[in-house]
């Protein structure tokens, strides 16, 4: 007996100290994992696969439009001068805010209850980022931690370098890469694998890392690529690395090389002699599959082909990979051949659906073409038949369309996808007859419907749409993962023109690029380019100087003339470049619309329109005393989703009899698109919102607003007074 | 009580010319022809190639003129759009031009939207502009 007690003793010592030691653990470092399930934001897109969804709800339909500003934060001073185009979405851990912001793309942590500044970061890198395709300061950072207290937030810079950071305190993570940085233009290459040069090399991002458990992959993205200098640019690639020290674990080229499937899709052996192709919008992940999912853009040059006949995979495609080795699984290219623009532009969604009765791992594709493309995401099968269907073929010298493009049967189009004569402007006869007249100079066609040589006479261009803008473009969709219902905002407005030109001698070594017969030749080169923080001050007369050496057909070692929106950026606002009717958009009302699909059954929940009337439409001399329903606005916004609410604001600002000037905020009811409240902005949403609880225990929600004369803001909302109270008690 | 007098009555003088320098908007001649021409030539050479020859903007970069443009503004003030060109454009070489060059610029897009000139140049400092309103609809119509 005395024996035994003696030997339960130091057991039960032991156990005693080993249960201290474990509580310890738990509360100064152990911590259950970030969750959207928890009031964390911990991705980009709230989760690893895409949903943009909190199960928060003491923000809800009763009391949004209760909201009251908690907290604003300026970018100003974040960079040399104010940015004007802050699209970043914050992270939210344990109710510390984390985020890019201001001109110089610094990492900022931010109380998520007062707004204040806990730590700022910044990486000074000159010429390289000042003459990077992807300045200002992108969508945001990516966070990873290992459950025991090492905790980071990872981004890439202007200049393409992968960083990681304390995210307690900000400092460059010494065990990382190099001091913290891993140079990721090293392996960037163009034609058959020659490394582009770590200064002026074309290559960049704005879209944030992936983690995925101890893996963190990132993209590449490119300038604009409607007038490029070379159809032999940087090519594409997608790379993952070890979290923790930064070490390269695997490359997936986007173009194939020789021996690798897909290669053979590039006739003439134009996989050499090509570039872009590169995934510049966020990526998902199924962790438990093991899965990651790419959604690929153009090859070079968006509207010309000539030099790439053939598919060319995997441009426009979505590409599904092993997170271990790179490998493709399975893949679905979306373009065949791609000259559109049709860019896949936002994150896959990853849904657990019931189709047929039958359960299905799901992932569903949002787009600028306005179809939700759904495959099975373990064997990429089409859940719904997709059907090849012939389409318009191109008569442009030397370029060869793909017969046939694919269409999905379901779910239905949720936007426009082409702009025929049915669609024109039709409030009055009068203005009905002006747009016939407009566009009677120019192709209208189906979707699908390739770019023409521009001509003075006429065609001056085919008439496009979702094509450059979308559709959703790159702040993308979300999704309920308890009922399987997308939310997808789409602008409906955004008349495209594709018109080729032969660019001018010495400009490019390509045979055609974007432009307009009889206009001076403009080179579009990405949203924000030369605004980043080291982007050089230019008087106008070395301006002038550097404009007459282009003229003169010698590559201008400044950048040339840019281009604000495009592609990646924003959508274009209505019209583009003088396609208006006394000064109303081209095709008629909705311009912006706010989708809800229903997954399990392929179909259209509903559909109503986003966004007050423009002021120009409201106040439309011609339109005077006609009764005009909301017509909702162009643009590209994201949105959240929560138990109740879907959550978005408006593109654009206007004045109205409501309010003053400003943009509205708005939530709407999930299972009827109702409007359920809106609070105010005194700028137009530029970045998609995020939700997270407090350390207070409030529900918050912030979202980036800049544009016009209202530089960037991060403004947080939160209703007056609340706490840790059930919505059973409002 | 004569100097008293004086003061009371200068009191509404100086009252009406605060008011007045308040009331200003872009319906008010606040610019001159000599500095719309010069601001068109500028124009031509720094923001044409992205905003277009005709103002009219494109996938680039937002018309400058019309509906679109005027109602984006309207309700702010001369010094708001001033500051912001000072700022950040051109895109690709934000803040190179001057002060007077910004002005010289932003009285040819007044001209172009078909707001009066008149005999005073529009100054070249954002706070003194921040007093003219920008508005859509003329006063009184």
């Amino acid at each position: 007996m005395r024996k035994t007690f003696k030997r339960a003793v130091p057991v039960l010592v032991v156990a005693a100290i080993g249960v201290a030691a474990w509580t310890v653990k738990t509360t100064s470092q152990a911590r259950p994992m970030p969750s959207n399930r928890n009031g964390d934001w911990p991705y980009y897109t709230a989760d690893i696969h895409g949903t943009k969804y909190s199960s928060l709800d003491q923000v809800n339909q009763n009391n949004f439009k209760n909201l009251e500003v908690a907290w604003r934060f300026k970018t100003d001073n974040l960079g040399t001068r104010p940015e004007y185009k802050l699209e970043g979405t914050p992270l939210a851990i344990n109710g510390v805010l984390y985020t890019t912001a201001g001109t110089r793309r610094s990492v900022i942590a931010l109380d998520g209850k007062t707004g204040e500044l806990i730590w700022s970061h910044s990486y000074r890198e000159g010429n390289r980022a000042a003459i990077a395709p992807r300045q200002l300061s992108g969508r945001g950072v990516a966070y990873w931690t290992d459950g025991k207290g090492d905790e980071r937030v990872l981004y890439v810079t202007t200049g393409y370098r992968l960083v990681a950071l304390n995210a307690k305190n900000g400092s460059m993570v010494n065990a990382f890469g190099e001091g913290g940085v891993v140079d990721l233009k090293k392996g960037a290459v163009f034609g058959k694998g020659q490394q582009i040069d770590l200064e002026t090399g074309e290559i960049g991002l704005h879209s944030t890392p992936l983690v995925v458990k101890d893996v963190v992959i990132v993209g590449s993205s490119f300038k604009e690529g409607m007038t490029v200098k070379t159809h032999n640019n940087t090519k594409g690639l997608v790379r993952a690395y070890d979290v923790k020290t930064g070490k390269l674990l695997w490359t997936f080229n986007t173009i194939p090389r020789p021996g690798e499937f897909g290669n053979d899709s590039w006739e003439n052996e134009s996989w050499a002699i090509n570039g872009n192709t590169g995934v510049w919008t966020q990526m998902t992940a199924d962790e438990e599959a093991g899965l990651v999912y790419l959604p690929v853009e153009d090859p070079t040059s968006d509207f010309y082909g000539g030099h790439r006949p053939g598919n060319n995979l995997f441009g426009d495609s979505l590409v599904c990979v092993d997170v271990k080795t790179g490998q493709r699984k399975w893949h679905y290219q979306i373009v065949h051949h791609p000259i559109w623009d049709y860019d896949l532009s936002s994150a896959p969604i990853l849904l657990d659906v019931t189709v047929d009765g039958k359960p299905m791992k799901a992932v569903a594709l949002p787009s600028k073409e306005a179809f939700l493309y759904v495959f099975n995401r373990i064997t990429g099968q089409p859940i719904w038949p997709i059907e090849e269907k012939p389409v318009p073929q191109s008569d442009v010298p030397m370029e060869k369309t793909s017969p046939t493009q694919p269409f999905p049967t379901k779910p239905p189009a949720y936007a426009r996808q082409a702009v025929t004569v049915d669609e024109l402007i039709n409030f009055t006869p009068e203005l009905n007859a002006q747009a016939k007249e407009l566009v009677s100079k120019y192709r209208l066609g189906p979707m699908f419907l390739p770019g023409v040589v521009s001509k003075a006479e006429g065609p001056i261009a085919a008439l496009t749409i979702g094509t450059t803008g979308g559709g959703t473009n790159w702040p993308g969709a979300g999704a309920d993962p308890d009922t399987g219902i997308v939310y997808a905002q789409a602008a409906n407005a955004g008349v495209a023109p594709i018109g080729l030109v032969e660019p001018p001698p010495g400009f490019s070594d390509i045979k055609y690029v974007a432009g307009t017969a009889g206009q001076p030749f403009v080179e579009r080169e990405g949203p924000g380019f030369g605004s980043a923080a080291d982007s050089p001050l230019r008087g106008g007369a070395v301006q002038r100087a550097a404009e007459a050496e282009r003229a003169a057909g010698r590559g201008a070692a400044t950048p040339a003339p840019a281009a604000a929106a495009g592609g990646r950026g924003a959508a274009p606002q209505g019209g583009g470049g003088g396609l208006t009717v006394q000064g109303l958009p081209l095709l008629k009302p909705p311009y912006g619309v706010l989708n809800a699909i229903d997954v399990n059954k392929g179909e259209l929940k509903w559909q109503v329109p986003h966004g007050d009337t423009p002021d120009a439409v409201r106040n439309s001399p011609a339109l005077r005393g006609l009764n005009i329903p909301k017509t909702g606005q162009q643009g590209s916004v994201g949105l959240l989703v929560t138990k109740t609410l879907v959550v978005l604001g408006d593109p654009q600002v206007t004045t109205t009899p409501e309010h003053p000037r400003g943009a509205m905020l708005r939530a709407y009811n999930k299972d009827t698109g109702a409007e359920v409240g809106a609070v105010f902005m005194p700028a137009p949403q530029s970045g998609s919102p995020m939700t997270y609880k407090g350390q207070d225990g409030r529900q918050y929600i912030v979202v980036a607003v800049s544009g016009g004369a209202y530089s960037g803001e991060f403004i947080s909302f939160a209703i007056p007074g609340g706490g840790e109270r059930p919505t059973t008690q409002q | 009580m004569r100097l008293k007098f004086l003061a009371y009555a200068l009191i509404p003088l100086a009252t009406a010319a605060i008011v007045v320098a308040q009331d200003k908007s872009v319906w008010d001649g606040i610019y001159t022809d000599d500095q719309a021409n010069r601001g068109k030539q500028l124009y031509s050479d720094a923001c044409a190639s992205c905003h277009g020859p005709e103002l009219t903007g494109g996938e680039m970069a937002p018309p400058l003129v019309g509906g679109d443009f005027t109602s984006d503004w309207n309700g702010l003030t001369v010094g708001d759009l001033f500051e912001r060109m000072r700022i950040s454009m051109p895109q690709n070489a934000p803040g190179s031009l001057t002060g007077a060059q910004n002005a010289d610029i932003l009285a040819f897009v007044l001209q172009a939207n078909k707001f009066p000139s008149g005999q005073t140049e529009l100054a070249k400092d954002a706070m003194m502009l921040k007093g003219i309103k920008f508005e859509t609809k003329k006063p009184g119509h």
